[in-house]
């Protein structure tokens, strides 16, 4: 009951917090230099939407690499579920970007090489899925998606933090830098914006993944009464 | 380029689809939750 409460209460400081982020996306933080018109406030939504899309990716090989060594298929579940978010702010952080790119390039696409990185990188996650839908015994399906996960991961690394610091690209700076240095050089309120929304996108994030592993738990623990 | 009237609209619906997210995410919540406590 407790739990439950907490829970709750965590659910609406959330609510409140993300509203309190987008508030501080268009009024508090100012307009940044060297962008057309107001196009860079979307950094504070594009942004998390991309750390959580890496984050997401790095749950799913962690729980691929359980599931390899335990075989529960729990933890197939929340590889699953951790590949489908990760899928979803992927598409997210590519259709914020090339809303950025039609305001500052005037056009949606320019196949420049961090489109290009993060759409190779979408295909990967989606032939995970396909892998997925493809098996239809349980335990095969779960060995050889995680097997594939952990290949699919080696690619994230090299497709979103090496492809485009190699080649040149229209992409603003990053903020982490070529020598893993932070560039962190924006307007303190900029910052505080950035870093509210990482932690709001964050949040969300936890909530999506755990709704998925509550009710993939129960779906498994009725399956298994059926069966017995 | 947006004006400032143009930022609120961005914001105006903005906010709506966070809404629509949060709400979306307490109703699935609950649902689980009564799963959870049928088991």
């Amino acid at each position: 009951m407790t739990e439950n409460r907490t829970r709750a209460l965590l659910h609406w400081v959330l609510g409140g917090w993300v509203l309190l982020v987008i508030a501080a996306a268009f009024f508090y933080a100012p307009s940044a230099a060297g962008f057309k018109g107001e196009s860079a406030r979307i950094v504070f939504f594009h942004v998390p939407q991309a750390w959580v899309a890496v984050l997401a990716f790095c749950v799913n090989l962690v729980a691929s690499i359980r599931y390899m060594r335990k075989r529960n298929p729990l933890d197939d579940a929340r590889a699953a579920a951790a590949a489908r978010l990760g899928l979803v702010f992927s598409v997210l952080a590519t259709v914020t970007g090339s809303i950025f790119a039609n305001v500052m390039w005037n056009s949606f696409w320019n196949w420049d090489p961090r489109e290009v990185s993060i759409v190779i990188l979408l295909l990967i996650y989606a032939a995970y899925f396909a892998l997925r839908e493809a098996i239809p015994d349980e335990e095969r399906r779960a060995s050889l998606s995680a097997a594939y996960a952990v290949l699919a991961f080696v690619t994230m690394p090299f497709l979103v933090f090496v492809v485009p610091r190699i080649y040149w690209s229209l992409h603003p700076d990053t903020i982490i830098g070529a020598k893993g240095n932070l560039k962190l050089q924006m307007d303190s309120r900029m910052l505080q914006t950035l870093l509210g929304s990482l932690v709001g996108f964050t949040g969300l994030f936890v909530w999506l993944y755990t709704l998925d592993v509550r009710l993939a738990r129960v779906l498994l623990a009725r399956r298994g009464r059926e069966e017995e | 380029m947006p004006g400032a009237e143009s930022l609120v609209w961005v914001a105006a619906v903005t906010v709506v689809i966070w809404l629509g997210i949060f709400v979306y995410c307490l109703a699935l919540d609950r649902r689980v939750r009564r799963l959870e406590e049928e088991q």
